[in-house]
C-alpha cells in the first residue's frame, strides 16, 4: 500500500510538471484571443469544411439532454475538433467545444488537474475524470462521452449526486472522540498509524467508482457503494477515532456493506489509482469474527 | 437511465406543461411551448382536460394499452444533500455472522470436493456433509441474487414470494438428497458411475 501511494505521488507530480511545460491556461488564453481576433461561427464552419493540411480531426459524440425540453429524447451530438489546436486532455476538448462551437453544452469542471472531482464522466466506456483522461490520438475512432452511468441526469453531462452525498453524510465522515487528547493539546499518531490512512485520504469523492459498480446500480438506495465505504474505512482505520464499534455496527446489515460482491470495477476505474475494493475487504475482515 | 426517465417526463409534459418539475426557466418553457408545440396544440388541449382521468390521458399515447405492472418511482431523490441517508439497525445475523458463515461453508466445500478423488468413493457421513454444504451454499447464493434483484423497497410482495419459493425449493432438494443418500447410492458414487458410464 505505501509503495503504491508513493508511486501515485510521483505520478501526480510528474503530471503537474508536464502541465507546466505545456500550460493549459496559455492554451485557453490563445483560444480566447483567436476568438477575439476574428473568426465568427461562419469561419469556424469553413475551417471545418476545408481542414488544413496536417490537421488531426477527431470526432466526439457527446450525450445531450435538456430538462427544459422534456419531450425530446436524449441524443448523441457530434463535434469535430482539430487535435493540433486542442489541449491534450478530454476536458480541454470539452472546454474548447463549449467556448468555440456550442455554448449550450453543459458539464461540471473546476480544477482541471484531478483534485476537485467535478468532471467525472463516462468517457469511451470508462468512468474517469475528463481532466485526467488523455484524448486518444487515433483520429479514426470517435470518442463517446456520457454522464456517469445509472444516475439521474440534471442536464447533458451533469449527473445528480444527491444520493451519493446523502450516503456520505450518513457515515459521519469526521473524527469522533469522547476523551480529550492525552497531552491536552493534540491527538497524536505514530508514523505507522498514519501510514494506514495512505490510499484512503486521497479520495476526492468523484463518484466514478460508485457509479461503475453494478451492485450500486441496482441497490443505490440501501447499498453505500465503494466510495462511501472507502471513506467509512478511512475513519475505522484512523487510530484517533473512538467510535469504531458504532461505525461498524452501522454497516452490520445485509445491505449497507454486504452488497459488495467483489466485482472490482471500483478499483479498476478509480482515476486516482486508489483501491476501494481493498478497503471494503478490510472492513469485512475486521467485522468477520466479532 | 435516461430511458427510464423519458416516459414520466413525456407524461408530465403532455398532461400539464406548466407543472414541469425540471423546468429551469419559465420564459424558456413558454417560448418552447409556443414555438414547437403549436402544431400539437389542439391535441394537447383536448388531452389536458382535467375531466379526463390521468390514466386515460396516458393511454391515449400508447398504441397498446399501458399495463402498470411496475409503475416508475418518482424520478427524483428525496431530500437534500444535507439529509443523511437512513442507517439501518445492526443485524449481525444478516451481516457479519452471515458473511463469516458463508465463507466457512464455501471454504469447507473445497476439501470435501477434492476428497472423493483422493479416497475413491466417500463414506456416507462425509457424503452427507458434502450434500448439506452444497445445499446451504446454493441457498445462500440464490438468496443473495434475490436480495440484489428483487429489492424490498420496490416490490415487497414479490420479494416475499421469491424468498418463500427459495425456501420451498431448498427444502425439496434437501428431502430429495436425503432420499438419494439413504435409499440409493449417494452423490459421489452416482457421479462416479455417470463418469464411467
Amino acid at each position: 500500500m505505501p509503495h503504491s501511494a508513493d508511486k501515485r505521488g510521483s505520478f501526480t507530480r510528474l503530471e503537474a510538471r508536464l502541465r507546466l511545460r505545456r500550460p493549459h491556461q496559455q492554451l485557453q488564453r490563445s483560444n480566447l484571443q483567436e476568438r477575439a481576433r476574428s473568426p465568427g461561427i461562419q469561419d469556424l464552419h469553413n475551417q471545418r469544411a476545408r481542414p488544413e493540411k496536417g490537421s488531426k480531426i477527431k470526432t466526439f459524440h457527446i450525450y445531450r439532454w435538456n430538462p427544459d425540453e422534456p419531450t425530446q429524447k436524449p441524443r448523441m451530438q457530434s463535434y469535430t475538433l482539430d487535435l493540433n489546436k486542442t489541449g491534450p486532455m478530454m476536458l480541454d476538448a470539452l472546454i474548447r467545444i463549449k467556448n468555440e462551437v456550442d455554448p449550450t453544452l453543459t458539464f461540471r469542471r473546476s480544477c482541471r488537474e484531478g483534485i476537485c472531482g467535478s468532471c467525472a464522466m463516462n468517457i469511451d466506456g470508462i468512468n474517469t475524470l475528463a481532466c485526467l483522461c488523455r484524448i486518444p490520438t487515433d483520429t479514426k475512432k470517435a470518442s463517446r462521452i456520457y454522464p456517469l452511468p445509472h444516475t439521474y441526469v440534471v442536464k447533458d453531462l451533469v449527473p445528480d449526486l444527491t444520493q451519493f452525498y446523502k450516503q456520505y453524510r450518513s457515515i459521519k465522515p469526521y473524527l469522533q472522540r469522547s476523551t480529550p487528547p492525552p497531552d491536552g493539546r493534540e491527538y497524536r499518531q505514530s508514523k505507522a498509524e498514519r501510514k494506514k490512512l495512505d490510499g484512503l485520504y486521497e479520495c476526492i469523492l468523484c463518484a466514478c467508482c460508485s457509479t461503475s459498480c453494478p451492485s450500486y446500480w441496482w441497490n443505490s438506495e440501501e447499498y453505500l457503494g465503494p466510495a462511501v465505504l472507502l471513506q467509512s474505512y478511512r475513519w475505522i482505520a484512523d487510530s484517533r477515532d473512538e467510535k469504531k464499534a458504532e461505525r461498524k455496527d452501522a454497516l452490520n446489515n445485509s445491505m449497507s456493506l454486504y452488497r459488495c460482491h467483489t466485482i472490482l470495477n471500483c478499483s479498476r476505474t478509480c482515476p486516482k489509482g486508489l483501491n476501494p475494493a481493498l478497503a471494503i475487504a478490510e472492513i469485512k475482515k475486521s467485522m468477520a469474527f466479532t | 437511465m435516461a430511458s427510464v426517465i423519458r416516459p414520466t417526463l413525456l407524461r408530465q409534459a403532455f398532461a400539464a406543461p406548466s407543472k414541469r418539475v425540471l423546468s429551469t426557466s419559465t420564459i424558456a418553457s413558454s417560448a418552447f411551448k409556443s414555438s414547437t408545440l403549436s402544431s400539437r396544440r389542439p391535441l394537447q388541449s383536448a388531452l389536458a382536460q382535467d375531466a379526463l382521468p390521468k390514466s386515460a390521458r396516458i393511454a391515449a399515447f400508447h398504441g397498446t394499452g399501458s399495463r402498470m405492472i411496475l409503475p416508475p418511482l418518482p424520478q427524483r431523490i428525496q431530500g437534500t444533500v444535507n439529509d443523511p441517508a437512513s442507517v439501518p439497525d445492526p443485524t449481525p445475523a444478516h451481516g457479519s455472522y452471515h458473511w463469516t458463515f458463508e465463507r466457512i461453508v464455501a471454504a469447507g466445500l473445497v476439501p470435501l470436493t477434492i476428497a472423493p478423488f483422493a479416497a475413491g468413493s466417500l463414506n456416507p457421513l462425509t457424503d452427507a456433509t458434502l450434500c448439506a454444504l452444497v445445499l446451504i451454499h446454493s441457498h445462500i447464493g440464490f438468496e443473495s441474487i434475490i436480495i440484489d434483484y428483487v429489492p424490498t423497497h420496490r416490490m415487497p410482495g414479490v420479494r416475499k414470494l421469491f424468498m418463500w419459493g427459495l425456501k420451498l425449493a431448498t427444502l425439496l432438494v434437501g428431502v430429495g438428497l436425503y432420499e438419494f443418500e439413504t435409499n440409493d447410492v449417494g452423490v459421489t458414487e452416482a457421479v462416479k458411475r455417470i463418469w464411467k458410464a
